[in-house]
């Protein structure tokens, strides 16, 4: 800031508003030539259109005869979501309390940020091709790939959480000579848990996701339904696998959404 | 002249609970805090710490408590047997077995905000009940039922299951306050514990408080001369990070001003910025 100009709230909304607008250029220009590497053809899809239409033909009506076949491999999916979210969830505690800076010695912190960050960048497919290879197809694989595929993200939310809280409180519980234990019991625990259980259920709402997509690579369940009756031409039968795939998104979606909303919703008059 | 002798000559018949030699503190830049604090606690005394804003009275308490290491001096602390434990080096088990037996009432009471008052009351406890019970909130029916009586007798019974955040200021201090006393300690540290109560709450705290020093000495922190004169038993006197007064529980309206003059016209400053030019 220059001295010599007095500050000035018009000029400062003229900076505002300068800076947007270079912003705005700046990413427009960018998607044009990302646009234009990728060769996005409008053609193409114009004679593509029609043809995805018929397409489409063929995957009505549902085979409705299926849905009974499917009702296992979907609690399946369910299941595999469920469990690898507590597993994941309970993992994640640990790393999350370990990459605390005001719980943990700075070098501890230090390496659970780095594991964290690793595995943030490990999509959970590259987990679960490498656990296929050593334990063979199967649910138990894909639940152990998405429970380590939580890890990245919740622990690191978790220890944002853990972070963010006051370290008068913490001090004041040590002040009565509490053990480390104690602090992360009474200090810790009570006032990021609706954050941890919130983060948890949006988790198991994409792990549900997840679980469909790695069932398609062999962890069974719906998405392996999916994927076998595409694979056999069966298109109408693939349908109710798609119907029933949207209606365990949609659910998850809408009970995640609420059980978040509850645990958020602080007690103000 | 003559309560100067008794105060000395008692110095040497009762155990001395705190001794603070001669603390100092800076920040990491040198600049210095507290220059060089020494007093002397000893058993049935309530002690008030008067001072202006700023003069390091927080501070000097955290040091009492081992949450700040001066950068010079010591504090000492006699524990309940009799063992000479030094604040300044204590770790780890050490401190933590001499902090049970130092109550801390913080300024900003410093609660979890998210657990009930009845559970942050027991939260003083911690440091003797046994561990693994302590981790699943396992509190004894008898324990509650002190923790309970405590808060009745800060009448703040009728908010012991509602969550400390949704309390208001005053009725959070006292919580604060009944941790303390239901932590049972051998000296009591409280940093301005009447600073959110209205005039006749804060009157009733005083007289709680009382009784209570002469089982526990109180150092407490305040900013109520009227009051700390007419119940405590000392008046210890902080400026600029240094002891100007210690000795009776009367002070003259000249010593006041000295102590607060400073601030008085800081106050007068300010409201000139907020006049219309
Ligand atoms: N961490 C810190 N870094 C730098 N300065 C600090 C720090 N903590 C305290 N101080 C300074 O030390 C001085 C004494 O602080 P202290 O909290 O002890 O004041 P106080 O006497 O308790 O005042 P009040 O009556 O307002 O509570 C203040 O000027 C404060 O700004
Ligand atoms: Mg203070």
């Amino acid at each position: 800031m220059k001295q010599d100009t007095p500050w000035t709230y018009s000029g400062y909304r003229r900076r505002q508003t300068l800076r947007i607008w270079t912003i705005a250029l700046v990413i427009g220009f960018c998607a044009y030539w990302a646009g234009v590497s990728c060769k996005v053809d409008v053609d193409a899809l114009r004679t593509g259109l029609p043809k995805g239409i018929d397409f489409l033909g063929y995957l009505f009506p549902p085979d409705w005869t299926a849905f009974a076949d499917m009702a296992m491999p979907a609690l399946e999916t369910i299941l595999l979501a469920f469990l690898a979210t507590i597993f994941g969830a309970f993992l994640s505690l640990f790393f999350g309390l370990a990459a605390a800076s005001n719980i943990a010695p700075r070098w501890l912190r230090n390496l659970s940020r780095f594991l964290l960050a690793t595995e943030r960048s490990l999509p959970e497919i590259v987990i679960l091709l490498l656990l296929i290879s050593a334990l063979g197809l199967g649910p138990f694989p894909g639940v152990i790939a998405m429970a380590f595929g939580c890890i990245g993200m919740l622990g690191r939310l978790f220890s944002d959480a853990i972070e963010e809280i006051n370290p008068a409180t913490l001090e004041s519980i040590e002040s009565v000579g509490a053990r480390r234990w104690q602090v992360i019991t009474y200090g810790v625990l009570p006032q990021v848990l609706p954050s941890l259980l919130a983060n948890t259920i949006f988790r198991f709402e994409v792990n549900i996701r997840l679980s469909v997509l790695l069932g398609a690579v062999g962890a069974g369940g719906i998405g392996f339904q999916l994927y076998y009756s595409f694979q056999t031409l069966q298109y109408q039968r693939a349908t109710t696998a798609i119907l029933i795939t949207l209606l365990l998104v949609f659910v998850s979606e809408r009970l995640s959404d609420y059980v978040r909303k509850k645990l958020t919703l602080d007690a103000r008059l | 002249m003559g309560a100067n002798t008794a105060r000395l000559l008692s110095f040497q018949i009762l155990a001395r609970m705190i001794d603070v030699r001669q603390i100092t503190k800076s920040t990491k830049e040198g600049v210095p805090i507290l220059k060089g604090i020494s007093f002397t606690v000893t058993k049935g005394e309530f002690v008030g710490i008067l001072g202006p804003s700023g003069a390091g009275k927080t501070l000097t308490m955290r040091c009492l408590n081992g949450l700040t290491r001066p950068t010079s001096g010591e504090v000492l602390f006699t524990d309940h047997e009799h063992n000479l434990v030094n604040l300044t080096h204590a770790r780890g088990r050490e401190l933590r077995k001499a902090r049970r037996q130092i109550g801390v009432i913080f300024q900003g009471f410093n609660l979890v905000k998210r657990l009930s008052a009845i559970d942050n009351v027991m939260i003083g406890q911690l440091g003797r009940i046994n561990l693994l019970r302590s981790l699943v909130y396992g509190f004894t029916d008898d324990e509650a039922r002190q923790a309970l009586a405590v808060l009745e007798h800060l009448n703040v019974a009728h908010l012991a299951h509602r969550p400390v955040g949704s309390l208001s200021g005053g009725e959070q201090q006292r919580v604060a306050i009944a941790r303390a006393i239901y932590q049972q300690p051998a000296v009591m540290l409280a940093d301005e514990p009447i600073a959110n109560l209205d005039p006749t709450n804060a009157r009733k705290i005083m007289q709680i408080l009382t009784p209570l020093a002469k089982e526990m000495p109180i150092i407490g922190v305040f900013h109520q001369p009227d009051l700390v004169m007419e119940f405590c038993t000392r008046i210890i006197a902080l400026k600029e990070g240094v002891v100007v007064r210690d000795g009776d529980s009367k002070m003259t309206r000249s010593e006041l001003v000295d102590l607060y003059g400073a601030e008085l016209s800081e106050i007068e400053a300010s409201q000139r910025i907020l006049q219309p030019a």
